[in-house]
């Protein structure tokens, strides 16, 4: 930490600064004397897992909570009783992981909300409009600015977020997880856009749990554990072990479990043949996947990913194709059809999807398998064996708190998924679809998840997953099915898995443009 | 640790345990404390016999109304046709047992059972169409039942005439209404098992798991498997059934058939449920609550009566109520989280961990 202070006298001064910053609430520290600064014209990442403190330190700098200690300084002065109106007014912005847009708003409305440019007592809507799209285009942003806002993708509205960000006084932009949610074409934006403003001589500020936009974006990265400010860096003097060990507080193994192989010969467990949805986001996909492999499904925003995930599962209607499994031939799946055929999908979207929050983590997890005979005989739950079968699962994997009376709202995002996992270790099944089996997940619970899929497939079972996170595709499948533009644009195979294979074919054969993703490196 | 200091702080304590109790059962049992001892000090006539006996004798009707307004609070839904499923159960009800016993005047007992079967017919067809129209055709509930219940007041009107239905064999009006066995109204007795099975079904069945992962979740239970559709439509003929079997005891009680009975039933339900710990936004409810939340609303419209204030007051008091149930609702979801969130904290924390 005295070798980064030595530093200081490189970097421009502070736009803000956090100093000593201690936030309580009812007698449980969440921050413990945390300083932290950030100049004009750097990135600072904060890195932490889960329940580290990064969204008090967020809220504690936007001025949404007040610290119990410490100070806080905008510009070298001293704020006493900071709130986010004033914060922004002095040159704090934030995009936060909850979005503050209208959603029945147009874009244009939604940046100018609470400032419209008037006109006598009329609202100047061309202005607005004008402004809006000029903001846009610097941004490089192609969004038509009269588009309401739930029309968007969440990527598009992060962009109107962040657009209504920068239009605030230029100062320092909080980006709280902003990748968590996004592809890695979408990311790579959002990238250039972060370097974009370092350059113009904003300070940002990005909350991350992720490794490797450490590496992409940060000029300093802060680790924060349980609170506490743990160590600060140069991001070119750090290497990433020592961060992860900073971050878990102890020595991680390698997060990535050894890639397992297909039972050689096997018949596939899942066969999906000329697959095309009506609304055309996939078009005449076709894959396997034989017990005992993890297959990848690799691509960008909108390539059809997730889709062909969701197609398997029964949740997108079907143009034509077939899916074949537990030797019988699917036309038209239907989820429960195919639950009953061995084959579990688990959403990306675990708070859309995947669990009823308000429920107990033993409901969540023994929803699905409740219907079978010794669980719920005559109708009548066997609350004991429900409750031996949830236990034994959640003990298996981990999750945390283990009372499993509680309800999954209470947990972090890691055991959230978890859960969500633990509902398809229910019972034996052969097909496992994961769709983003990590998104905004902590590393943690991350190699959790990623051993528990090393020990289905161990079992003879095959796993199928769409993610759009690169290294764990590359990492984690044993074959890749890599889309573009909802077709299937090649298989990749052991030794062909890397990153530059993978992006490149996700940008389609042709247009292939070896390491666009490293670009940003 | 820090955490350990306002642990042992009496004062912080007492503050947490009030609202550990306020998060578990909300506000109700606060509010019934106050009720009774105001009630009992306008009038000492409110914790007599007599009168627990005429409280106990109103609090069956809508016992079973408001558990079935609860089910379908619990899937996420909602009923505002219970009203009118009470005044149509009560006028077809009596129709058919009037003209029953107008032809066998010595067989009371098939009347009343004809009666009953008929009230079982209406509540399966009301909670059908409602099912229906949310589970099937995907319409939002409050319409749902909006619509259906100006329909079936329309057909109930035109079923009458707008007059009362009369003749009904004095058996029925004599035990189902007013009659008491073991100190209990036949119509508790008639209650009572249907309040079990209720239980049996919200706290014991799979389907009582199910729709309380509906009304939490409803896109998750489907992707878990869950026939959604199904269950929800089951949850509005449950609630329709047991509305209807309360329209067939109320008809007893007040000795005919009525065309405008029970419209106070929709909002003082949701009332009770609502203030029993229900929440409007799904996934939560119970039945002890419920009838917890039933024995308010009774106590304040019988203590309203008793002071003389008349149901004008009892309607503007009932609104109240249901709006600070509501917020009470929130409250209690915030104190909830908070608790949680302690907890999520303190996790978090290695040194707590142990």
């Amino acid at each position: 930490m005295d070798a980064v202070a030595g530093h200081l006298d490189e970097r421009g001064a502070p736009i803000v600064s956090l100093v000593e910053i201690t936030k309580r609430f009812e007698g449980v520290v969440a921050l413990d004397g945390v300083s932290l600064d950030v100049a004009a014209g750097e990135v600072v990442v904060v890195l932490g897992e889960n329940g580290a403190g990064k969204s008090t330190l967020v809220n504690v700098m936007i001025g949404a909570l007040q610290p119990n200690e410490g100070t806080i300084y905008v510009r070298g002065q001293r704020v006493s009783h900071q709130d986010p109106a004033a914060a922004r007014r002095q040159g704090i912005n934030a995009v936060l992981q909850d979005f503050s847009l209208a959603p029945s708003l147009s874009v244009a409305d939604n940046l100018f909300l609470g400032r419209e440019p008037m006109r006598l007592f009329i609202r100047d809507r061309a202005r607005a409009r004008r402004e809006g799209r000029e903001a846009m285009q610097m941004l490089g942003v192609n969004i038509d600015v009269d588009t309401p806002v739930l029309f968007l993708s969440r990527a598009e509205q992060q962009m109107v977020e962040i657009v209504k960000a920068l239009c605030g006084r230029p100062g320092a932009l909080i980006l709280d997880e902003p990748t968590a949610t996004l592809t890695g074409e979408e990311t790579r934006r959002l990238f250039e856009i972060v370097t974009r403003l370092k350059s113009e001589g904003w300070g940002v500020l990005y909350i991350t749990h992720r490794m490797e936009e450490v590496q992409r974006l940060g000029d300093r990265v802060v680790v924060l554990r349980d609170g506490r400010h743990i160590s600060t860096y140069r991001v070119a003097n750090v290497s990433e072990t020592h961060l992860i060990q900073d971050m878990v507080g102890r020595p991680l193994s390698a997060l990535y479990p050894a890639k397992v192989s297909a039972t050689t010969n096997a018949p596939p467990v899942l066969r999906v043949d000329n697959l095309t949805s009506k609304d055309k986001k996939i078009l005449g996909v076709s894959l396997e996947v034989r017990p005992g492999e993890i297959v990848g499904i690799a691509g960008l925003v909108r390539s059809g990913c997730s889709e062909v995930a969701r197609a398997c599962f029964g949740l997108i209607e079907l143009d034509q194709g077939f899916i074949e499994i537990a030797g019988g031939r699917v036309e038209k799946p239907d989820l429960r059809k195919m639950l009953h055929l061995g084959l579990i999908y688990l959403p990306q979207d675990r708070r859309g999807e995947a669990l009823s929050l308000s429920r107990t983590i033993e409901e969540n997890v023994s929803l699905e398998v409740l219907g079978e005979w010794r669980y719920s005989p005559f109708g009548l739950v066997n609350h004991a064996a429900v409750h031996e079968a949830v236990d034994a699962i959640t003990e298996r994997l981990d999750v945390r708190p283990r009372n499993i009376h509680q309800p999954v709202v209470s947990l972090s995002g890691g055991n959230q998924q978890k859960v969500v996992l633990g509902r398809a270790l229910t019972r034996p099944r052969s097909v496992y679809v994961f769709d983003e089996p990590t998104a905004g997940v902590d590393v943690g619970a991350r190699q959790a998840i990623y051993h528990h899929m090393h020990e289905i497939c161990k079992s003879g079972a095959g796993i199928l997953f769409a993610s759009s996170d690169l290294e764990e595709i590359v990492h984690l499948s044993s074959r890749v099915y890599v889309m573009h533009e909802g077709r299937i644009q090649t298989e990749l195979h052991g030794d062909e898995i890397n990153d530059e294979a993978v992006v490149s074919y996700s940008f389609g054969r042709d247009s292939a443009n070896r390491g666009t993703l490293r670009a940003s490196n | 640790m820090q955490a350990t200091d306002s642990r042992n702080n009496p004062v912080v304590q007492l503050g947490d345990g009030l609202r550990n109790i306020f998060a578990k059962t909300g506000a109700l049992p606060f509010l019934l404390v106050i009720l009774v001892v105001v009630f009992q000090l306008a009038n000492s006539r409110f914790l007599g016999r007599q009168n627990m006996e005429d409280m106990l004798h109103e609090g069956v009707f809508l016992a079973l109304a408001s558990l079935g307004q609860m089910f379908i609070l619990v899937s996420g839904g909602f009923d505002l046709s219970i009203g009118s499923n009470i005044a149509l159960t009560s006028i077809s009800s009596a129709s058919v047992m009037a003209a029953v016993y107008g032809v066998h005047p010595g067989a009371a007992g098939q009347a009343i059972a004809a009666g009953a079967a008929t009230a079982a017919v209406v509540g399966l067809v009301v909670g059908l169409v409602n099912g229906v129209g949310v589970a099937v055709l995907g319409v939002n509930p409050f319409i749902v039942t909006l619509a259906t219940a100006s329909a079936f007041q329309g057909i109930t009107l035109l079923i009458s005439q707008g007059q009362e239905v009369g003749g009904l064999p004095n058996a029925f009006i004599t035990s189902v209404g007013s009659g008491s066995w073991l100190g209990l109204p036949i119509a508790g007795w008639v209650t009572l098992p249907l309040v079990l099975g209720l239980y049996v079904l919200l706290a014991w069945a799979r389907y009582g798991r199910y729709i309380f992962a509906i009304g939490s979740n409803a896109a998750a239970a489907r992707v878990a498997g869950v026939h959604v559709g199904l269950q929800v439509l089951a949850t509005y003929v449950i609630c329709a059934v047991a509305t209807a079997i309360a329209g067939f005891l109320l008809t007893a009680r007040v000795s005919a058939g009525e065309p405008l009975l029970g419209a106070e039933y929709t909002l003082q339900s949701i009332t009770a449920a609502v203030i029993g710990g229900a929440s409007l936004r799904g996934g939560r409810g119970s039945i002890g609550g419920t009838l917890l939340g039933v024995v308010f609303v009774i106590f304040l419209a019988d203590g309203m009566d008793l002071m003389r204030l008349g149901s004008n007051h009892e309607m503007i008091a009932l609104g109240l109520v249901l709006i600070f149930a509501v917020v009470a609702d929130r409250q209690r979801a915030k104190a909830v989280a908070a608790g949680y969130q302690k907890r999520l904290i303190s996790q978090s924390d290695p040194a707590t961990e142990g």
